[in-house]
């Protein structure tokens, strides 16, 4: 009985060292990086299991920017209220792979010269 | 839904902090976690497993820590709904789930109303209420696993 506690706990802990898996991981996601520029539509929220927001592009489509989970994306630099309504940004990062859904799963956001790097272990600019 | 997001609760959940989500998610998972982890070995049971431990013996502290995990996962499954409740409108997985938790939930109160559940603390039961609580027991199971399972799939919609 005690032997058999002994593997559930230390089977628990093996599993709880496990990296955290993203809420969603890019599986969904492009494998290949784009960038695209456009006007903020909808600030930085950082409730809810990502960061997020929205911004319209040049053709006139809003995308979704999900950017890092909440405490990372807060770390590298982007809050709340670091980006207002009609700021123009560039963000780097993997797009849907469904072309209906403009959702971009983002890396990097360019705002006046400063570089938001959400995930800065992931590459930002694979396509150059 | 705009109504949920607009709450009081939802304002609480977007505006407390960074980690507000992540702790709220992890008691929920651990509400989900008490819930069915304890009404697992009782549906089980019911369904004719491990026959020589008597059902009265069972009941009672299953039905308390199932009942703990699920006020636990009510509350704070509303929290994490209100955080954005207009994004989830049109999830078809939202469609599954809830319909999924009332049946759980009528089946929870048909099976307290009924005579062989009250029965059952007090005497043996016969083979006819036997297999009603049968019955029961796997209306329970099908109801969480399928709540559960298009709750867990609601975030990959």
């Amino acid at each position: 009985m005690r032997s058999s506690l002994g593997v559930l706990v230390g089977v628990a802990l093996v599993l709880s060292a496990l990296p955290a898996a993203a809420h969603h991981g890019w599986g969904g996601n492009s494998d290949a990086v784009s960038e695209m520029t456009g006007v903020v539509v909808s600030p930085v929220s950082l409730s809810g299991p990502h960061g997020t927001m929205k911004i319209k592009t040049a053709d006139g489509k809003t995308w979704d920017i999900t950017l890092a989970p909440p405490f990372r994306t807060s770390s590298a630099g982007l809050k709340q209220d670091t980006l207002k309504v009609g700021n123009m940004v560039t963000v780097h990062g993997n797009k849907n792979r469904d072309a209906n859904r403009f959702e971009m799963k983002t890396v990097q956001v360019d705002y006046e010269g400063k570089h938001f790097m959400v995930y800065p272990e992931r590459e930002a600019t694979l396509h150059r | 839904m705009a109504w949920l997001e607009a709450s009081p609760l939802g304002h609480a959940m977007r505006d407390t902090g960074l980690w507000t989500y992540s702790v709220v998610n992890l008691t929920h998972i651990l509400g989900v976690a008490m819930l069915f982890g304890s009404i697992l070995i009782l549906d089980l049971r019911l369904l004719g497993l491990w026959k020589q431990v008597p059902l009265s013996a069972l009941s009672a502290p299953v039905v308390s820590i199932a009942g703990i995990g699920l006020v636990v996962a009510l509350i704070s499954g509303s929290g994490l709904l209100a955080t954005k409740a207009t994004e989830y409108v049109g999830n078809p997985f939202l469609y599954i789930k809830f319909p999924a938790i009332g049946l759980g939930l009528l089946n929870i109160w048909l099976l307290h109303r009924s005579s062989a559940w009250r029965a059952h603390r007090v005497r043996a039961l016969e083979p006819r209420e036997e297999s009603q609580l049968r019955r029961m027991g796997g209306v329970s199971l099908a109801s969480w696993l399928t709540a559960i399972s298009a709750g867990r799939m609601i975030g990959y919609w």
